[in-house]
């Protein structure tokens, strides 16, 4: 799977995952920021979420919560994140 | 304690109030809640996590707590909480094999979850308990605050209850006969003569007060008995009646948990037959359906009908005279009765 697709692939998981029903895939951009006033306005549950999503679709465990804020900031650093670590 | 106001989610248009103007028929043994538009009080981000349970119960509760900055506390009685969120947990404990386990089912799954989450939304930190004694957990939480305004230690608290429908509790009961097999009207479902009944859902919520201003009615007292005998049922009704004063002939309403299954409809025929052959007879679950805490749905409609409102055609089984003073009789599934007494506030 390319980056391209991933990305799209991730941004449909993060609707499921997080019951976004106000979000139509195309509403979702790979640079907006998931955290923070902007973007998507996600909490610290969600963040929770996102780590088991990728485990479970991905097989890749995101362990150092401190990662976790250079990974989780939006879609194309998640992408970056799983491209690395995927076996 | 007296009741200021009151709030409802449940199969029947309470959300608007439109309930004891006309009512919906069902057919089928689901009754499923009829919720309003949440999103002009609760956050999407709030929203999009909540189970149907924690809906419904933040739904009705909004409404009172919106407009009460004092409480003494938040006490609600839900036999399950979030059912269908607590059993998509236990099933992804077996799908990922004990592993990495997503925590939102598990947070909105537990019964106590509603009542921390207003307690959340209205900044609320004073005392704050659920009752889960099955079907009594109502009652029980009527009780936890009719001993607080006894002891003085609450002027105004948030009661409530909450149930939901949830797909693998309603196919368990259903192996168990607890829903009817036969498609049935809610118009006939009190007369079937057949075994089980039908599920339903629903939240009320009762702003109490310990003083009289502004009530809409006076819930007086609440008791209740596990596994009676036939024979004890009446004694207990007396005893309940005499402590408060009053004879069976005091009462002008009595509001039955009839639900249509003739395993346990005969314990109303018992109670009312013996004791109150003339007074006014209402049902509810025809209405709503049977769910553990629906009797604080029979709360709400005894409410309404001691504040003045005319009671819906398809709730009454008998009606003779203006209801002020009502017995509320209750069972689930024969085992656990309550008695609720509901007086028009200025008695």
């Amino acid at each position: 799977m390319d980056k391209e697709q991933l990305k799209k692939e991730l941004i449909n998981h993060i609707i499921t995952y997080l019951n976004l029903s106000d979000y139509t895939p195309e509403e979702i951009t790979a640079d907006m920021p998931l955290f923070g006033d902007a973007g998507l306005e996600l909490d610290s549950i969600d963040s929770l979420e996102l780590i088991v999503m990728m485990e479970r679709e991905y097989g890749v465990k995101l362990t150092n919560p401190t990662e976790g804020r250079k990974i989780l900031i939006d879609v194309n650093s998640m992408a970056d994140f799983i491209i690395a670590n995927k076996k | 304690m007296y009741v200021i106001k009151t709030s409802n989610i449940s199969p029947q248009n309470t959300h608007n109030g439109q309930f004891m103007q006309q009512t919906i028929s069902y057919t089928g043994n689901k009754y499923s809640a009829i919720e309003p538009d949440y999103t002009a009080m609760i956050r999407p981000a709030q929203l999009r996590r909540m189970g149907k349970c924690i809906r419904m119960g933040t739904g009705s509760a909004l409404p009172i707590l919106q407009d009460e900055d004092k409480l003494d506390g938040i006490i609600l009685g839900s036999s399950e909480g979030g059912l269908e969120d607590c059993i998509k947990f236990l099933i992804q404990i077996v799908d990922y094999n004990e592993g990495t386990l997503t925590p939102t089912n598990f947070v909105q799954s537990t019964p106590n979850a509603l009542a921390g989450n207003l307690a959340i939304m209205s900044k609320n930190k004073s005392y704050n308990t659920t009752h889960v004694h099955r079907g009594l957990a109502f009652e029980n939480a009527l009780l936890d605050a009719l001993l607080l305004f006894d002891e003085q230690k609450a002027e105004t608290l948030l009661v409530g209850n909450v149930d939901e429908i949830s797909e693998y509790n309603f196919n368990i009961e259903t192996k168990a006969d607890q829903y009817k097999k036969e498609e049935i009207s809610s118009d006939e479902l009190l007369n079937s003569q057949t075994s089980g009944t039908v599920c339903g859902e629903g939240s009320s919520m009762f702003l109490l007060s310990s003083k009289p201003t502004n009530a809409v009615a006076q819930i007086v007292d609440v008791s209740h008995i596990c596994y009676p005998q036939k024979e004890e049922i009446i004694a207990f009704t007396n005893t309940f009646l005499s402590k408060n004063g009053l004879i069976p002939a005091d009462i002008d309403s009595v509001i039955v948990g009839r639900n249509g299954d003739c395993k346990t409809d005969f314990w109303y025929d018992l109670v009312c037959d013996e004791m109150f052959k003339t007074q006014n007879l209402y049902s509810f679950k025809n209405l709503v359906g049977e769910y553990p805490t629906a009797s604080a749905f029979a709360t709400y409609f005894a409410c309404n009908l001691v504040a003045g409102k005319k009671a819906p055609k398809a709730s009454i089984i008998h009606e003779c005279t203006v209801p002020k003073t009502i017995l509320i009789y209750n069972h689930f599934k024969g085992e656990q009765h309550g008695l609720i007494l509901v007086k028009q506030s200025q008695l």
